[in-house]
């Protein structure tokens, strides 16, 4: 699983389009949430295909979509960026089934796994149930703090993008957008 | 850690100490908040100064009361108040409301409808600030830095109109975020070679072999890196001049002076993670780094340029002090006394650097060339007043006696000294006076040349809040340096 994720991180760097760069991407990501799995984490695996190949993706291939509509590219290479991604897409639907599979099925047997490793979870206790004990009693703080820090962030990049459009209204009016 | 139920997870993370050492960091956080809903509810809106206002005195009483009764470790010891960080916690409110002050009027009309948001991120750096300094913690220690980072970055590039406001914003983004991720993996590293992140946890550590392993030193080097861009030390000062120069100033006011002071906060007490053989490092690089500040400052015409190099010799010789507390041998009793000196020098710092950056900012407004070396000349006949005040700053920030500035460098020399390590503060000090160099043509500028007539008329009027700003600023540097044993007794 690990070099299926190198091989797929190699790929993004290689591959001539970015729609096939952004699909090698997402198996990279897939790949390695099965790694975390493997290791017991499962949590993180969880929050990387939520987080990773969830929300970051979409948003890869919202930007990249966006680009090649506008792109002038040579209709030959965008054919075969499709080609190529489909059979990418494919492996990497696959590799998400698997994980998937693995989720479900690895969830009882890791587990007690973990559980017999270090004796820490007793009680049934699973370590999503862990993960949520220390962040809501010992590390409460820096989770409110960075709750702050989002609205912060979000406040700065609406002041900056909000700004440039009301410029462009100002200056361009009706011309070329 | 592991507790037997989450109720034991709980108690041991609140108590009610917990309430008072957070709650300057609170009042910070929900000022910020307030300021998004005063926005939205009409009317409210007349109420924005009065809101910061009350919010930055509120975290600074917070923070008095924290100064005689200090809480120490709470919330299962990722958070700490001390004395010390009581008084990083007021500078810090301090700063950011005269800084705060000088932005009053700053901004020209198109930038009206945004001073809610551009006051919200204000208030949050100060926040940031404040956890940074208390944490025990390197997760703890990284929220609060990004808490104070990324609004940082959408100020500085404030001015969208303008191109070197907006490179300023975007360079200081990118290295930013490198530096950043910079920290992340040698905290990484750390929890790898040790199995924690806890501050104290690490201290307890010290001495182990563990310690001495190369995943641990290269995580304690790599977490040091990320902090060393921040305090802007060489070779990670480049962004500095032109960050700083592009911010728009009340901007670069905080840049310069919290920020600095919040890292310096945070690395002098965890500066024990690095080995006694990297004294000799430490030294070479705050040395350069003075070296490369004051040779950069000399040659620029721009004061607000000159300023940023020369905030970057200022955070070579306060890394001075980890250099003489890793030659004691990690001494706790002189690492306290380090963090004593670099507290006063930066809080020295903080109000000769506010009040310098706060004068460019009210002079800038009627036109740039106001901030060059020519554009001061004979200021000193039109506005006397701001000329002294200038004078006061130019003198403190080279170190001249009866002032603030003058102490603080005593007493980070008086720690090496103290080490044995003569050949480095004969060193420092020489480039204390290479720096008098450009800081006495600031003053030959204002004084001495004769008046531009074609100027004439185009001088700022001096506006009732930034000359209390000014005047604060100035007794702040006076009382620290006729008076410093007051400072200290503050200490214990």
């Amino acid at each position: 699983m690990a070099a299926v994720s190198v091989a797929c991180a190699l790929g993004v760097v290689v591959s001539r389009s970015p729609m096939q760069s952004v699909l090698n991407l997402l198996g990279s990501f897939l790949a390695l949430a099965v790694v975390y799995l493997l290791m017991g984490f499962q949590f993180l695996a969880t929050a990387q295909v939520l987080v990773y190949a969830g929300a970051i993706m979409v948003l890869f291939l919202f930007v990249v979509m966006l680009l090649n509509l506008t792109d002038k590219e040579p209709a030959q290479s965008w054919l075969m960026g499709l080609f190529n991604g489909r059979v990418l897409g494919s492996l990497a639907s696959f590799l998400g089934l698997a994980a998937l599979g693995m989720l479900a099925a690895g969830g009882a047997t890791f587990e007690a796994f973990e559980g017999g490793l270090d004796g820490s979870h007793e009680g049934g206790l699973d370590p999503i149930y862990s993960v949520a004990e220390v962040l809501f009693s010992k590390y409460m703080l820096p989770f409110e703090a960075a709750s702050v820090l989002l609205l912060a962030t979000m406040v700065g990049v609406m002041l900056l993008a909000k700004r440039e459009r009301g410029e462009e209204d100002l200056g361009q009016g009706g011309g070329a957008a | 850690m592991t507790f037997q139920s989450t109720q034991d997870a709980f108690d041991a993370a609140f108590s009610t100490a917990a309430l008072p050492a957070v709650l300057p960091a609170v009042i910070l956080s929900v000022g910020a908040l307030l300021m998004l809903l005063i926005e939205i509810v009409p009317g409210a809106r007349a109420s924005r100064p009065i809101v910061v206002l009350a919010t930055l005195v509120g975290a600074l009483f917070a923070n008095f009361t924290q100064l005689s009764d200090p809480a120490g470790p709470v919330l299962d010891g990722i958070y700490a108040s001390t004395p010390e960080t009581a008084i990083w916690g007021m500078l810090f409110a301090a700063g950011a409301l005269l800084a705060w002050v000088y932005s009053i009027g700053y901004y020209g009309e198109k930038a009206r409808p945004f001073l809610a948001e551009h006051d919200m991120l204000f208030l949050s750096a100060p926040a940031g600030m404040t956890l940074m300094v208390c944490s025990q913690d390197l997760l703890m220690f990284f929220v609060g830095l990004e808490l104070l980072s990324l609004p940082l970055y959408a100020r500085a590039a404030f001015r969208r109109e303008r191109h070197d406001s907006v490179e300023a914003g975007l360079k200081y983004f990118l290295l930013g975020a490198f530096a950043a991720a910079t920290y992340l993996f040698g905290a990484s590293l750390l929890y790898l070679a040790t199995g924690t992140i806890s501050v104290m946890e690490l201290k307890m550590m010290m001495g182990d072999t563990i310690t001495t392993t190369p995943v641990f030193l290269a995580g304690a080097g790599l977490l040091v890196a990320g902090i060393f861009f921040k305090i802007s030390v060489f070779p990670f000062h480049m962004w500095v001049p032109d960050v700083y120069e592009g911010s728009p100033t009340p901007v670069t006011t905080l840049m310069a002076t919290g920020t600095k002071a919040a890292a310096f906060g945070f690395l002098i007490p965890i500066s024990f993670l690095l080995p006694t053989e990297a004294t000799g490092l430490i030294a070479a690089i705050a040395l350069l780094t003075m070296a490369a500040g004051n040779l950069g400052a000399l040659v620029q015409t721009n004061i607000k340029r000159m300023l940023a190099y020369s905030g970057v010799a200022h955070a070579g010789t306060i890394l001075l002090v980890i250099a003489g507390y890793l030659a004691s041998g990690r001494d706790d009793a002189i690492g306290e006394q380090a963090l004593h000196a670099a507290l006063f020098y930066l809080a020295a710092y903080l109000f000769t650097s506010t009040g310098s950056f706060g004068l460019l900012a009210m002079l800038e407004r009627d036109g740039e060339d106001l901030t060059t070396m020519r554009g001061i000349r004979g200021l000193a006949r039109r506005r006397p007043a701001v000329a002294a005040a200038m004078t006061l700053f130019m003198l403190s920030l080279g170190g001249i006696p009866a002032t603030g500035g003058f102490f603080g460098k005593w007493f980070v020399f008086t720690v090496l000294v103290q080490e044995g390590m003569y050949g480095v503060a004969i060193l420092g000090a020489l480039m204390s006076v290479v720096a008098l160099g450009y800081y006495l043509r600031v003053i030959v500028n204002l004084w001495m040349e004769p008046l531009d007539e074609a100027d004439t008329g185009r001088v700022a009027p001096v506006t009732l809040p930034a000359g209390i700003a000014t005047a604060v600023c100035a007794l702040g540097v006076l009382v620290l340096g006729l008076m410093p044993g007051w400072f200290l007794d503050l200490l214990g």
